[in-house]
Parts: C-alpha cells; structure tokens; sequence
C-alpha cells in the first residue's frame, strides 16, 4: 500500500508525484483540473504542488494539470483501455489498485432515451486516497458479539466519521475470528467499491478469510443474490439508502442471517425518520446500533442502542489509525431503543 | 554443384512459404485479441494474459510477460511494452520490417473510450496483413516455380562455366 498512488501515473510523471506518493499516509484526496492548480487535501489541510512536486501554500508557484497529461494518466488508469472500465466511467469513479478511487467529471454524452451513455473529455481528476486501518473496530469487538454469538449490527454515522473504516475492519475481524467469536462466513455486497477496494474483481483491502465480495452490484439484488450462490453467515454493507435495500436486509435476517450494516445519519431518531419506518421494525432487526461522530477531531462511538437495554453514551472511546482505544467512560442513557 | 543451387531455390521456397504461415499466425493472434475485447470487453493486457493461453512458442511467453508486466506497472504505455516483448519472437520470423509493423500499428491506436473503435485499430491491422498474405499467396505458385527453375538454371549454368 505504501506509495502505491504512485502507480496511478504513467513513467513520464512519477518524478513529479514523487514527493505526494511518500507522504501518502497523510494525504486523503489529489484534485486535478484541466488548466487548475493541483490541489493536495492532507491532513485535513489544502495544498498546491509546485512544478518540481514540492507542496506548497502560494498557488503563484502551482503547477496546472494540462489536458494531455490528465489524459495520459487516465489512460494509464484505464490500462490502455478506457473501453473496459466503460461501467465504471458511467458511475463516475474508478477503483484502483491499492483501492484509491478515481472520481472523473467532463463531458456526458447521452443516449437517445436521455440516459448517460458516458463521459468524453474527461477534465477533472479527484483521487481519493484509501488509507485501510487495520483494528479500527477493536474497542467495539466485546460489545457486538454476547457469549460467542455476533449481534446484528447497525452502525449510524454522518459522513466523514469513519463508519465505513469500522465496517471493513469489523468484517476483517469477523471473518478471520477473534476472542470473542469464531470465524464466520461473511457476504459483503460492495455496491461502490468502497469496503473492498475491488480492482478487476480482486479486493484490495484485506477482507478476511471467510469473506465472498460482490462488487458493483445494487445492494438490494446483491444481498439475495449472495444469500443463494454463497450461503453467508453474516451479510455486511455499507450505506443503507432505500427501502428496498432495508427490506432485502430484512429479508437476510429472515434467513438466519446476522447482519452489519451502516446508514448516514446524526442518530437513531434522524434515520428512522428519513426512512419512515417504526421503530420496533428495526429493533426486529438490530440487536446493536452504535451512533457514531466526532469529538475533538477524532472519530467516537457516541452512543450504543442496545435492544431493551435502552441507551448507553459512552465517551471517550476514540478510533482511528492505531485502532479503537480510550478510557470506556460508560454513562447510561435514559434513551431506550423501543420508544 | 546443381543440389547446391537447387537447394537455394528451395531454401527461398521455403522462406515464402513461412512468410505466409507467419502472417497468418499474426492475423490469428489480432483475431484472438479482438474477440477478447468483444465477447469480454477486456483490457488489452488482459486480452495478452488471456490469449497467452492458447498460443504457441515463442508468442505464448511473450504475451504472459505482457500481461505480467503491465499488472507490475513500470509505468510504461501499453503500446511500449507489446512492441519490447514482441521484437524478440517477431525477429526470428521470416517477416518483413513492414509486417512487423502492420501487426504492432495497433498498439499506437490505443485509449479508446468506445470497445468498437479498438476493435476498428485491431481490424486495420488485420485487415493490412491478410492484403500481404493474399498478394503472396496469390504469387506464391509462380515464384515458387520461378526460384526452382532459377536455382536449377543457375546451377547448370555454373557447371557450364567451370567446365
């Protein structure tokens, strides 16, 4: 993984991304538009890179992507063969090796019925860089397995909190085993490449084990689909987003299946009321929701929903590159999971 | 004398006949290619790891270290690559400089967005070979008969001199 976003650009610019792919640890997007300075997002700061690659705040100095070379490198991406990722380009992103993801903007062209063909001209880069954290989800093993037996899981979180980070090394863990449970099948359906990180079918991100990975399918058919060809004990994904989805879940659970999911969301309540369905339908569904977020700049389990148990805030139990850790500040909240 | 000089109308025989076979073993290689990218819209250094498997030496190895190159990404273009490991096998072919280059000209139409137009630069090529393979084949019975005769001729004709 080490500066494998180096490998994103052909021969010709890997000196000048030299600098970038050693601090790539740091770096969480590359931006890159025809004619605009090269913007670096690292460590949470905005940078130019200077024409010899260096970073630099004065985008006097900044060096502008021309059109050929963010041809070249797409191309390059693309394996010579941009006409293979045609699926891809549609969706707007391409996963690469190392599971970075290539967003691209430019020109649609439009089929006759008005839908996306796909994109010509393409003008804008954004490389978002994957930092895989291996036991992010440690500090919250004890809690979502009870006597051996996995607990179906829900995980709520805004964006940018790192519940999908929680999710892969959940799955990892789960997959492989750990003191609080055996290994177990796991069935991820990895709709935009996001957990696995799959690059021409094979993931990029350790996944487990036990863990069969359907890339690029729509959850709610990925999910009973896995359920027929590859028997999964446990079905993970990443984003509930519609009712369809929710009800293929539901479905899985039906099945005998344990579940892990995530959804966007400020908490319990937020979710529920985006989806409109009543609470008892998810506490029928979910054993465990961990409401996620940020305190100090660093990502935190907030709270955990627990069925019957009502509502327990914790504090203090930070995640993040050197896994889950902190003091287990337990305060019991007044908030049931049935209200 | 005169084996001698048959023999090199043989041996001239011989190098028009795996002129065609070799044309016809490069227009059979684009053909695998481009059903690749047809029928499993994949990308052309896994159409080279595909299609290594089914063809003979000296072009299974190198379509394998292709493919096995291009996954360890140097960096270099496509097109840089096939051309490096097609030389050695291209080289010890009874070819001509121009074939060589109908059957890599491919390789400099490369990044199309749309399957069909990388079809379309497989095609070309195909297309420019099997003109030289039909010119030659079409040729072939008289200038075969033409080396023989030459040879004999030319032996009898040294024979003559040195007698």
């Amino acid at each position: 993984m080490e500066q494998s976003i180096l490998q994103l650009f052909p021969a010709g610019y890997r000196v000048f991304w030299q600098r970038t792919a050693r601090e790539q640890e740091h770096i969480q997007e590359i931006r890159m538009r025809v004619g605009r300075p090269v913007i670096i997002h690292r460590d949470g700061r905005e940078f130019f890179l200077s024409e010899q690659g260096a970073f630099t705040d004065s985008c006097q100095y900044a060096h502008c992507a021309a059109e050929r070379e963010l041809e070249e490198i797409l191309e390059h991406i693309c394996h010579y063969s941009p006409y293979a990722f045609e699926e891809e380009l549609k969706r707007g992103f391409i996963t690469v090796t190392g599971g970075h993801r290539v967003g691209v903007a430019g020109q649609a062209v439009l089929e006759a019925d008005g839908s996306l063909r796909t994109l010509k001209n393409i003008s804008y880069l954004n490389i978002r860089v994957a930092h895989e954290k291996k036991g992010a989800a440690d500090g919250i093993l004890s809690i979502i397995y009870s006597n051996g037996r996995l607990k179906n899981t829900l995980l709520i979180s805004p964006p940018g909190c790192g519940k999908t980070t929680m999710l892969r090394d959940l799955i990892r863990q789960i997959s492989d085993g750990s003191v609080y449970g055996r290994g177990m099948t796991v069935g991820v359906v990895d709709e935009r490449s996001e957990l696995a990180g799959s690059f021409m079918g094979k993931p990029q991100n350790d996944m487990g084990m036990r863990t069969d990975v359907l890339d690029g399918c729509p959850k709610d058919i990925g999910m009973l689909l896995l359920l027929r060809s590859m028997s999964p004990q446990v079905i993970a994904i990443d984003e509930l987003g519609s009712d369809e989805e929710l009800l293929a879940l539901r479905r899985a659970a039906a099945c005998g299946c344990k579940i892990l999911a995530t959804v966007h969301g400020e908490d319990r309540k937020d979710v529920e009321s985006r989806f409109g369905w009543k609470s008892s339908l998810w506490d029928g569904m979910f054993d465990l929701v961990l409401v996620m977020g940020k305190e100090k700049g660093k990502c935190v389990v907030k709270q955990t929903y627990e069925r019957g148990d009502g509502c327990a805030e914790v504090f203090g139990k930070y995640y993040g590159a050197g896994g889950m850790s902190g003091t287990g500040i337990v305060v019991s909240g007044t908030d049931g999971w049935e209200n | 004398m005169l084996g001698g000089c048959l023999g090199l109308g043989l041996w001239y025989r011989a190098q028009m006949d795996g002129r065609i076979k070799a044309l016809r073993n490069l227009e059979n290689i684009l053909e695998l290619l481009s059903s690749e990218v047809r029928y499993g819209r994949a990308s052309l250094p896994e159409c080279c790891s595909h299609a290594a498997r089914f063809l003979a030496p000296p072009f299974d190895a190198a379509f394998q270290e292709i493919g096995r190159r291009m996954e360890e990404n140097s960096g270099m273009a496509f097109g840089e690559v096939f051309r490096e490991e097609m030389a050695e096998g291209l080289t010890g072919l009874p070819l001509k400089e121009k074939d060589r280059e109908d059957f890599l000209q491919f390789t400099l139409r490369t990044g199309f967005m749309d399957s069909q137009m990388q079809l379309k630069a497989m095609e070309q090529s195909m297309a420019l070979i099997r003109n030289t393979q039909e010119k030659l084949t079409q040729e072939h019975a008289e200038k075969c008969r033409m080396a023989l005769g030459l040879g004999a001729m030319s032996g009898l004709l040294l024979i003559l001199i040195l007698c």
